[in-house]
């Protein structure tokens, strides 16, 4: 909302500099946007009289205008359409600095016509952006009178933010009336007189059909009407607050709608059939042109205001063409009605259309205020258009209501806010605000809250308005009262998940975050098969974003691509996020852990050119996920080939820490791979959270450290390829005691000597006894039941020595 | 040998082993001293012969040649080694291990957050991404016809589920699910239908707080704020309220920080008004209470909201929101 400072200073007298009034402004909760000065002194310029208009010989568009300066007439060249013989407009004479300083007026020849000085549009003077045609002037004003007093000294417009709970800030008053408590001087309302307060007994020219959907129905009739422009300060007062001014009769009820915030509208009452008005519901496939020109389609959710047979507007949000104001109207029908704020909330919505009215109904309009707004705009009305009230008002609402009253402790006030401030300041605020405090003995009051708070319901919300006006400034910053909350259950897994990320850190794996919403594009790549699973998002944004992720895999081999695409060669990434699908109960949401390898990122030093073949990546990445799991204390990791939609044929595993299932690993296919231009192995690892989380915190106990040494011993053997290392390990240890300690790999080998088919493979064995120190004997013994196993159940064929 | 040549012969011992250019030098000198068949067999035979009243002073000086000669090749042994393990490779290579991994921006402001009102003896909560219209809206009072509500706003699963807006509706669960005293801090991924652009994205993190207890003030929330904003952006920062409305707390409150660049002198950062917007705070509204069974006569409370992209974008100086979700390792490195 915009307010010139000009018509606040009309309700209360403020010395302050608008740069300091914004601010008191702001920090008492009506925010301030922007602060515009408008408006200039004008120096130089002046009311010019048009004498006589006519065409400039060498240009269509452009007149030859004698105008009249008060003193002499001047040959002048004009370009605008609207200039007209005898009117009044803006002229800056030869030497003339426009106000934004951007053209100094010289003697010109335009076309070849001599031109001394120029006329004036409304973004030349720094009004507004109109230039559509000169800026028409009041024709009483005498030639030469200076611009400034015309149009008024320079000032100030507010751009306000109103929070959607202060209706009553809609308003030039209300805004006044916050600054009245701020500054604590007083407020002075709009003096109105000279129109009859009294009602119509019987008004059948007024019904009210629906009494939930307008509450309040009050109507004035105004004859001997003259529509013409509004004198100059209200002009500038709609158009600086950002209203357009039409004519005088529409300017009024604009203008009493920023002064006060009560909506209005003014009918020709002579286009109203029967010339009255029924307020309604429209009727299913009732049409109505509005003002804007928009013929619209009207159904029973939508009051209207009707006359006889017809919507002659709709309730709220704006009147229809057929009963406007014309030039001609004689006869105004007044409406300051209150209208239902959802009902036109739902009707705004419903026809795509927010005005200024609608925007004030919506956060809800002081029921009280309708007739006295009413009274006000037809006293503008009498004064400025000659009009003449007949009769008293139709108004359908029977009294007045009582006002609320909201009992209140000071103790309370002081206590919220945290800061001792004494009953008789706290009563002086609430007075400032129009709140009258009654008191009840003691510690307790009772606030007697204005019709036009309707936002004050309870004991909280009169602190928040002392608070505010007090000034939340002076609310002290004390040192945290910590004190040890004892239901508070640590937070276990917020612990655990930072333990985890710590351990991805060291191990050299950097934190990616991708977005929740994902293309069921993207998914059908990796997974065609868990459509079905999938929690789509009904009307998404885009495509892109139409479906909760069911894996992080898409995104992060998409994320390794951006990358690859960056010509970063190598890249080691997670993300730990919420996977979703979709189950007969719902869907679940699920913590997951997702890995991404790519590039020679398990090589160090000087070997990182040589092509990463997708054994070693795939080996890395199982290194890693080990690495990992041993971290967090799960038990050694086996795995199971499993089929992974996106892998490679052969290349994905599900991993197992001992029964616990993890998740996968697998290296991506190469036709996924290929949407991105990655033609290198991609190794992506799928983990669920939960197990991972398991022991993270568990508390780990001493064993003993071995007392006596032990004895190694390798094997080498050549075994068929088919034959995999994890085979020979469980083999190994069921034919060794427990003795047996570790087992460790130390050499792979394939080649023509061994024969195709089959691979060299050697373990070094560590045997030891936790009660003494073994004999030569004894190890041996023990190796030799190994290598009898590997012969008998792998056919090994050992390699002695 | 008499007592003057035994030191006579230390003295030479010592001088030839220190100026052994050599291992091989030094260690034919040390054998030519102190070898089998070295010269301390000469000082030892003098000890054997010599008259039970000299053997005394003779034994001292034995000894005492022995260890000497055998501290002087030590020293000199080590002073070799040493020049030698200079020599033989090129320090200045590039050193060789695996690099360290980053954590993301969002995850360590997160992480901070956590940390500095932990020292508060705030406890994380958690909860569902997919939350019930009651969580997100009803039990916080959001009134029907609030535009939040709007679908244009919110992404809706069906009528009664959608992705949660803010990470309050963590809050109702807690106060559901415990009596007061409540001090939690609710950190996660929130949704709303913004169109991503420099500053707005769909997916998005917060950081809630909400501390209930008998007269919890809204001097306790600036304070809580403060001690926060010091730790998180710097000393000397200083917090702002500024009036507000949100249907969930009342009185509400829109908090500044000062700002930690150019400590409230205006720069670019803050647009040159020497304040940086935050976010939303106030004293938890009775109809909250209400919806979660809490007697607000008994108790009151402080809930915030935070941010946390736009924390990390303020204090890492990050200037599009975006760049954190691009996953670019060139960006995320830098942190
Ligand atoms: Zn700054």
């Amino acid at each position: 909302m915009r307010i010139p400072l000009s018509w606040l200073n009309e309700f209360i007298a403020l010395a302050e500099s608008p740069r300091e009034i914004a601010d008191r402004l702001t920090f008492s909760g009506t925010e301030v946007e922007g602060i515009e000065t408008v408006g200039s002194t004008f120096s130089g310029f002046i009311v010019a009289e048009v004498r006589a208009v006519e065409k400039h010989p060498n240009a269509d568009k452009l007149s030859i205008c004698r105008v009249f300066d008060g003193q002499a007439e001047l040959q002048v060249v004009c370009g605008a359409p609207n200039v007209t013989a005898g009117g009044r407009y803006p002229f800056a004479p030869v030497g003339v600095t426009l106000p934004d300083g951007s053209l100094t007026i010289k003697k010109a020849k335009i076309r070849g016509v001599e031109s001394l000085g120029m006329l004036c549009a409304a973004d030349e003077l720094g009004l507004s952006s109109d230039h559509s045609g000169l800026l028409v002037l009041d024709s009483t004003w005498p030639a030469g009178t200076p611009l400034s007093e015309v149009l008024g000294p320079p000032d100030t417009v507010f751009e306000l933010e109103v929070t959607p709970n202060r209706a009553d800030c809609l308003s030039a008053v209300g805004i006044a009336r916050e600054l009245a408590a701020v500054y604590r001087t007083p407020l002075a309302q709009p003096n109105i007189a000279g129109v009859s307060e009294a009602r119509e007994e019987q008004a059948p020219w007024v019904r009210v059909e629906d009494a939930v959907g307008c509450p309040r129905y009050t109507a004035r009739l105004l004859e001997n009407v003259t529509v013409g422009p509004s004198p100059d300060w209200m002009k500038q007062r709609l158009e600086r607050s950002g209203i357009r001014a039409i004519n005088n009769i529409v300017d009024i009820t604009n203008y009493v709608m920023l002064e006060l915030g009560q909506p209005l509208h003014a009918f020709d009452r002579d286009l109203l059939e029967e010339g009255r008005v029924v307020i309604r519901r429209a009727k299913a496939g009732e049409k109505m042109r509005t003002l804007d020109e928009q013929e619209r389609e009207l159904d029973p959710s939508i009051l209207v205001i009707a006359d006889a047979s017809r919507p002659v507007a709709v309730a709220g949000v704006m009147g229809g063409a057929g009963s406007e104001i014309r030039p001609e109207t004689r006869m105004v029908l007044l409406e300051s009605a209150t209208f239902d704020s959802a009902l036109v909330r739902a009707t705004a919505r419903k026809l795509g259309l927010s005005t200024e009215s609608s925007y004030r109904f919506e956060r809800g309009v002081d029921i009280e205020l309708a007739e006295r707004a009413s009274r006000r705009a037809a006293q503008l009305m009498v004064e400025l258009a000659g009009a003449r009230v007949v009769g008293g008002v139709a108004d359908t609402r029977p009294a007045g209501a009582a006002l609320r009253r909201i009992a209140a402790r000071y103790s309370f006030v002081r206590d919220v806010m945290g800061i001792a401030i004494g009953d008789a300041e706290i009563r002086a605020i609430l007075n400032s605000l129009e709140i009258q405090v009654v008191e009840q003995g003691g510690d307790g009051f009772e606030a007697v809250i204005p019709s036009f708070r309707a936002d004050l319901e309870r004991e909280v919300d009169l602190v928040e308005e002392v608070a505010r006006i007090h000034g939340l400034d002076k609310i002290p910053a004390p040192l945290p009262r910590s004190t040890v909350d004892p239901q508070a259950a640590a937070n276990q897994t917020t612990r655990a998940k930072a333990v985890l990320r710590t351990v991805l850190a060291g191990l050299g794996v950097s934190e990616i975050l991708n977005y929740s919403l994902v293309s069921d594009a993207a998914l059908d790549l990796f997974d065609p098969g868990n459509r079905d699973q999938r929690a789509p998002i009904p009307r998404p944004l885009s495509a892109d974003q139409s479906v909760l992720r069911i894996s992080l895999a898409p995104q992060m081999v998409e994320t390794l691509g951006r990358n690859r695409a960056h010509q970063i060669e190598q890249a080691s990434l997670y993300e730990l996020g919420r996977t979703y699908s979709r189950g007969a109960t719902g869907v679940t949401e699920t913590e997951s852990l997702c890995i991404g390898l790519l590039g020679p990122i398990g090589r160090t030093g000087l070997d990182r050119r040589r092509t990463v073949t997708a054994e070693e990546m795939f080996l890395w990445a199982k290194g890693l996920v080990e690495s990992l799991a041993r971290a967090v204390e799960l038990p050694p990791l086996t795995v199971r080939p499993t089929a992974v939609a996106y892998a490679e044929a052969g290349a994905s595993v599900e991993l197992l820490a001992g029964d616990t299932a993890l998740g996968t690993l697998a290296l991506v296919d190469r036709r996924i791979r290929k949407e991105w231009r990655l033609s290198d192995p991609v190794a992506i690892a799928e983990l669920r959270v939960a197990p991972l989380l398991a022991n993270v915190l568990s508390v780990r106990t001493y064993s003993d450290i071995p007392a006596y040494p032990s004895v190694a011993r390798d094997v080498a053997m050549i075994v068929a390829d088919s034959v995999t290392h994890e085979e020979i390990i469980r083999v190994m240890r069921e034919a060794a005691p427990p003795e047996l300690e570790t087992i460790e790999l130390f050499d792979i080998f394939k080649g023509a000597a061994i024969g195709a088919g089959r691979r060299s493979i050697a373990y070094s064995l560590v045997y030891r006894s936790a009660q003494r120190t073994l004999t030569d004997d004894e190890a041996n013994g023990y190796h030799e039941s190994v290598k009898g196993a590997l012969r008998a159940k792998l056919s090994a064929e050992l390699r002695e020595g | 040998m008499n007592n003057a040549e035994i030191q006579e012969l230390q003295a030479a011992a010592i001088q030839e082993v220190g100026a052994a250019p050599d291992a091989a030098s030094l260690e034919s000198a040390r054998v030519k001293y102190l070898g089998r068949n070295g010269r301390v067999q000469d000082v030892l035979l003098a000890l054997r012969q010599a008259p039970v009243e000299q053997k005394r002073e003779l034994g001292r000086l034995a000894n005492e040649f022995k260890t000497s000669v055998q501290a002087a090749v030590d020293a000199r042994k080590d002073a070799l080694q040493a020049s030698a393990s200079v020599a033989s490779f090129d320090v200045t290579l590039p050193g060789r291990w695996h690099g360290l991994g980053t954590r993301h921006p969002v995850t360590q402001i997160i992480d901070r957050a956590v940390e500095i009102f932990g020292q508060l003896g705030f406890t994380v909560a958690d909860g569902p991404d997919i939350e019930t219209t009651f969580h997100n809206f009803d039990a916080l009072n959001t009134p029907a016809n609030h535009p939040s509500r709007d679908p244009k706003d919110t992404f809706y699963l069906d009528d009664t589920h959608l992705l949660r807006t803010h990470t309050s509706p963590v809050q109702i669960r807690v106060m559901q699910s415990r009596k007061p005293p409540v001090r939690i801090i609710a950190p996660g991924r929130c949704y709303r239908r913004d169109t991503t652009d420099a500053t707005h994205s769909a997916n998005f993190h917060q950081v809630e707080g909400l501390y209930v207890d008998r007269k919890v003030s809204l001097a306790d929330l600036k304070g809580d704020l403060t001690y926060f904003a010091r730790q998180m952006m710097g000393p000397d920062v200083k917090i702002r309220f500024r009036p507000h409305f949100f249907p969930f707390t009342e009185p509400s409150v829109e908090y500044d920080f000062s700002c930690h660049v150019c400590h409230g002198a205006g720069c670019r950062v803050c647009k040159h008004s020497g304040w940086i917007e935050i976010s939303g705070a106030g004293m938890v509204d009775p109809h909250v209470f209400k919806a979660v069974g809490y007697d607000s006569s008994e108790v009151t409370g402080y809930a915030f909201g935070m941010g946390v992209e736009r924390i990390a974008m303020i204090l890492l100086g990050v200037p599009d929101i975006r760049m954190l979700y691009d996953n670019d390792v060139r960006f995320l490195g830098q942190f």
